[in-house]
């Protein structure tokens, strides 16, 4: 919103405060100040002129060439301008002199000499108007700068929309003056209105209110309206305000709205007779002034007349049909609230934001409609004296706002924020803010005025941000907090997230990734990959991929997918969260999960299925202390029937590890042999640590011993290690896998391998007989076994 | 006679050493001279023979000569070993030292690396790092944290509403209430996470984000103690003192609320690309926790009260990578991803 300090200088005097310091504390008393515009600094030299004669020019199908006369001189212009004519009085820039687009210097047009540019409205910034120059009609003198008679210098503050949502006393220039006011302790005027009452005894307009979703509803009736235009000021500070100047009566209604923050709008009474406000019913459509046709939702409150016409959509935009022209000499104004919540709904739904609907959304406050009439009557007043009113206030105030008063300990003020501040200043400040103090015993009971009560004050600590806000945050010491220093806990699930990402990414090189919640459902579907929603989103921008994701690879795939053509190895891994089924009251049952995928044009299956084992197992056991093992069983569809497996501890199933399924690997890329882990990470994350033992190492010497036992290639190492673990021995301290070695010529369909056998005793150094009856033992133990011993 | 001899090996084994060139001969002369059958066992044993007046000086000699050999051979030996490594170092070849060499790693996303950095800056100020679901019920993350009923923010424009009546949490807070059931009146926690907004993506928004909020609570808790508390952390995190100011804002689970900007650390508040030319950066949305916050947590506010504060995480993402599109951040793009690495 743009506030023109032009203007707040009419409510409150600021003479004497530099820019940067009210900028500076604004910002920190109430809204963010996004930008401040110099109005007017760039027009120099601009002048009232009159055309003393207007020439055709031969060369030139448009350009005119013009003797103005700009008081001590008479120039001579060549014009574009389709509008001019002999005696035209405009705003010449002369030569040295700047408008909007920069510095006017002597120039040729059409091989013509051309001293000064006259001006449109929107080339000096004051006005929209820019089909012709500025044609004007007031009495002015010809030769004076026009900045001495328009106000065209001022400073514009661009006020971030956003930092003034809770505060709808700020939509207008009159609650920024407040705000001013209050900051620098200076006096709030009152607003210029009339007295409304001594229109009292005519008759007033008749008005229905058939919704609950009006709050009140204001209008009065005015007719013999002669004068089309605003004054001059007025226009400035509508555009420079960011609004349009179109015509007398539409220009009042919006000034009024830049004034108070209450939207107005005015109904031609030769085409509106009567006011009902009703809700739409679902199949009612509206014009609107813009021209466009908006079928309007059921419960959007439309303004109609006495036959129940829509003549405008209530507190959003006026009808075409309705709207005032420049034939239109009889008004009805209408100043009006309505609920917040249904104008924005409504606003949304047509999908039109409008400057009253942004004003309606925030809760503004019933009692400035009256207020809102009485001014724009003033203003019209001013501009227009033989305007007369036919119709009094009538006025339906439906539903009021609960008056709102407050208890404050003042001592509460300084217990929240940390600094003594005084009552003495509580009581300036809130009564500057123009809320009702009053002392009782020490406590200040607080009213607080109408605008502010809708919805942003209503409680103590409301009130300690008025005080504090105005006390400036600059003035309070910091103070650091009083608190034991008791050592907080750590969650096992957070700590062990970062160690291992960190893990995965030094040790396996792996890059973590972070993926979005849903599914892509055409990526898995082209892929063959089946993956289940639990839930969807109602409303996603993309569609298919609405479904929230219930497992993590399909992610990683995916990603694969993306990388595939830029490398030849991808190894990625996301912790992220995934929908694995709803509970009994149909809510999500989340999982904090961990996938890795390992993908390479160059390493086998077996290799990256090696590596990975060996990652989620160094995970387990050395980040967790977790001792893990693989077992066959079912894991998903989407990896391979034979190669996956279920990742479990003698306690748990955590997940699963797989090569992908065949179809999906040709489907993705089938240079690739990829290899995917999915787990369930909070779960690994909370299980019991097994506290590792340490081993005691016996004091004499150890001996290894390395046994080629030759099996069948088939045969599991897990079933090999049973059948050792029958094998008693007081002397065997443990053995280790050192290789396994196969080749067809040599050893047919066996495979040699080999083990280191651990030999020691605690209470003497073993002997070579002992070690000779060990290797005789276990021989026989093979053999017993149907195993053999490879020489 | 018998010193005659001991003169001559003395002058015999000077020439003999002096052609000495490697451990092998030296290990000859050792033993022809000092050697069981050697020169010098050889004179000892004609000690009998030696005159009585002669045998003090012939004595004398021989373990002169027979010390001298011994130190002499010595020598060479150190000098032998000297000149061998001598050799092995002239003839050592100089490695191509500029060979380019493999550092490769994995990479960690930029959001975990900063994290751990916050993260651990809050742990060493007591904080318990805490953590929350992202599919969220209606009640946390819009009724508990006194967002009202008829708040823009609960359209549908704004949040992903899943079709079993829950949704996808826009906004840490959604985890406040939970947070300070468990941890109490007393307590210092933050909860980083993830949360979801339905917009439109660009360069500057993405629906999928990262946001750091944190609360404290306790007895008299003040404005004062958020400022100095902010201060603090903001201190540790650009490693330098920043200034800050307090700005009024608006949040319905604080009152009063504010936006906290930091003097931008990068060009000191003169405004620079980073800041958007306005020398500060918006970085902590704060506040006094709302009584109705508290009291649907079941704390009594009358008795406790405390601060929550944001902390916009993927703009602080942004500024340390440099980044300059959000969208990265979810992407699958490891060409980005890949550079990051495990620190920053």
């Amino acid at each position: 919103m743009n506030i023109s300090i032009n203007w707040i200088n009419d409510y409150v005097d600021l003479s004497g405060i530099e820019v940067d310091e009210l900028v500076k504390r604004f910002n920190l008393s109430t809204a963010e100040i996004e930008g401040v515009e110099f109005k007017g600094k760039n027009i120099n030299n601009v002048v009232f002129g009159k055309i003393l004669s207007v020439d055709n020019m031969p060369q030139s199908d448009h350009l005119h060439l013009l003797k103005v006369d700009v008081g001590d001189e008479v120039l001579q212009i060549v014009c574009g301008a389709p509008n001019v004519y002999e005696g035209m009085v405009t705003a010449v820039c002369k030569v040295g002199g700047s408008v909007c687009a920069g510095k006017i210097k002597a120039t040729k047009l059409a091989g013509v000499e051309s001293f000064g540019m006259c001006c449109a409205e929107a080339e000096l910034g004051i006005g929209s108007d820019d089909d012709g120059i500025m044609d004007i009609k007031e009495p002015v003198k010809i030769g004076e700068d026009i900045k001495n008679v328009w106000p065209i210098d001022d400073v514009v503050l661009e006020i971030d929309n956003k930092s003034l949502t809770n505060r709808p006393d700020l939509w207008g220039h009159y609650g920024i003056a407040r705000e001013f006011a209050a900051i620098f302790g200076r006096e709030l005027r009152k607003m210029p209105v009339v007295d409304l009452n001594e229109y009292s005894s005519l008759k007033p307009i008749s008005v229905n209110i058939l919704t609950d979703n009006c709050f009140r509803y204001s209008s009065i009736s005015v007719e013999n309206i002669n004068e089309k235009k605003s004054t001059r000021e007025m226009a400035i500070r509508l555009n420079y305000a960011g609004m349009r100047d179109i015509n007398l009566l539409a220009d009042l209604t919006n000034y009024v709205m830049l004034d108070l923050g209450l939207p107005m709008h005015a109904f031609d009474n030769k085409l509106v007779t009567g006011i009902n406000v009703i809700e739409s019913d679902g199949n009612m459509t509206m014009l609107t002034l813009e021209g466009e046709e908006h079928k309007l939702p059921k419960n959007a409150m439309i303004i109609a007349d006495k036959d129940k016409t829509p003549v405008a959509i209530a507190g959003i935009k006026g009808g075409l049909k309705s709207g005032i022209t420049d034939e239109t000499n009889s008004v009805l104004f209408e100043a009006a609230v309505f609920d917040c919540e249904n104008v924005r709904k409504t606003s949304r739904s047509i999908g039109l934001l409008t400057d009253a609907s942004q004003r309606y959304e925030k809760s503004l406050d019933p009692e400035l409609t009256p207020v809102a009439l009485a001014r724009i009557l003033y203003l019209l007043m001013k501009i227009d004296e033989n305007v007369k009113v036919t119709a009094c206030l009538s006025d339906c105030y439906k539903k009021h706002y609960d008056k709102v008063q407050i208890e404050l300990d003042p001592k509460f003020i300084s217990k929240i924020v940390g600094t003594d501040i005084s009552k003495e200043f509580i009581i300036k400040t809130l009564t500057a803010l123009e809320f009702g103090v009053k002392e009782q015993n020490g406590i200040l009971v607080v009213d607080v005025p109408s605008f502010r009560a809708t919805k942003d004050v209503s409680i103590k600590e409301d009130l300690v941000e008025e005080v504090a806000r105005l006390y400036g945050y600059d003035n309070i010491q910091p103070l650091p907090l009083a608190f034991d220093c008791e050592p907080q806990k750590l969650i096992k699930s957070i700590e062990y997230e970062y160690d291992t990402k960190l893990l995965l990414a030094e040790k396996y090189n792996a890059n973590e990734i972070h993926s979005y919640l849903w599914n892509y459902e055409d990526f898995n579907k082209i892929n063959k990959i089946e993956s289940k929603s639990y839930v969807s989103l109602l409303d996603s921008s993309n569609a298919g991929q609405s479904g929230i994701r219930s497992e993590l690879i399909p992610t990683m795939l995916r990603c694969l997918d993306e990388n595939k053509n830029y490398y030849e190895d991808v190894r990625v891994f996301e912790i992220g969260r995934v929908v694995s089924g709803l509970d009994d009251e149909n809510n999500c049952i989340e999982n904090k999960k961990l996938s890795i995928l390992f993908a390479s044009q160059n390493k086998s299956e077996l290799e990256l299925f090696t590596e990975m084992k060996t990652a989620i197992f160094d995970i387990a056991s050395n980040v967790m202390g977790v001792q893990l093992m693989l077992e066959e069983g079912d894991t998903v569809g989407y990896l391979h029937p034979v190669n996956s497996f279920r990742i479990k501890s003698h306690t748990a199933d955590y997940g699963y590890l797989g090569v992908i399924h065949p179809e999906v690997k040709k489907s993705i890329d089938k240079r690739f042999n990829v290899v995917a882990l999915e787990i369930d990470f909070e779960k690994l994350a909370n299980s019991v640590k097994q506290t590792k033992k340490i081993k005691n190492v016996s004091k004499y010497q150890a001996v290894d011993v390395d046994f080629n036992i030759l099996c069948n290639e088939d045969m599991k190492y897990i079933e090999l290690t049973n059948i050792l673990s029958k094998f008693k021995s007081k002397i065997l301290s443990g053995y280790s896998l050192v290789d396994i070695y196969q080749n067809k010529e040599t050893l047919g369909n066996k495979k040699s391998v080999t083990l280191r056998f651990n030999l020691s005793s605690f209470d003497h150094t073993l002997s070579g007989e002992e070690i000779e009856k060990f290797r005789n033992d276990f021989v026989e133990f093979l053999t017993k076994n149907q195993l053999e011993i490879r020489l | 006679m018998e010193l005659e001899n001991i003169n001559q090996t003395e002058k015999q084994f000077d020439e003999e050493s002096s052609s000495v060139d490697s451990l092998e001969t030296l290990e000859s002369l050792r033993v022809k001279f000092l050697g069981k059958k050697g020169f010098i066992t050889d004179i000892m044993a004609k000690f009998r023979e030696v005159p009585v007046e002669l045998k003090k000086e012939f004595g004398q000699k021989v373990n002169a000569l027979k010390n001298k050999i011994e130190t002499k051979i010595e020598e060479i030996k150190t000098s032998l070993a000297q000149k061998a490594i001598d050799a092995e170092i002239k003839n050592t070849k100089m490695f191509d030292y500029s060979l380019p060499v493999d550092t490769k790693t994995g990479s960690l996303h930029p959001r975990t690396i900063i994290q751990k950095q916050v993260c651990d800056i809050f742990k060493n100020m007591g904080f318990v790092v805490e953590d929350g679901n992202e599919v969220e019920t209606e009640y946390n993350n819009f009724e508990s944290v006194n967002v009202p009923k008829n708040h823009p923010a609960r359209d549908m424009q704004d949040t992903f509403w899943l079709n079993n009546g829950e949704l996808l949490k826009t906004q840490t807070s959604a985890a406040q209430n939970r947070i300070l059931r468990t941890y109490g009146p007393v307590c210092k926690v933050i909860f980083p996470g993830r949360v979801f907004r339905n917009e439109e993506l660009d360069a500057r928004h993405e629906n999928t984000f990262f946001q750091l909020e944190g609360v404290v609570v306790g007895k008299n808790v003040t404005v004062a103690n958020l400022i100095y508390f902010e201060k603090a952390m903001l201190k540790s995190l650009f490693k330098k003192d920043i200034e800050v100011r307090l700005r009024p804002g608006f949040f319905p689970f604080t009152e009063p609320s504010y936006e906290l900007d930091a003097k931008c650390p990068f060009c000191g508040g003169t405004g620079c690309h980073t800041c958007g030319n306005s020398g500060w950066l918006e970085l902590c949305p704060c506040g006094m926790i709302h009584p109705n916050v508290l009291r649907m947590a079941g704390i009594d506010p009358d008795e406790y009260n405390g601060f929550a504060f944001g902390l916009g995480f993927d703009r602080l993402v942004m500024i340390r990578t440099k980044l300059d599109d959000i969208r990265y951040l979810n992407s699958n793009n490891l060409k980005i991803m890949s550079q990051f690495k495990t620190n920053m």
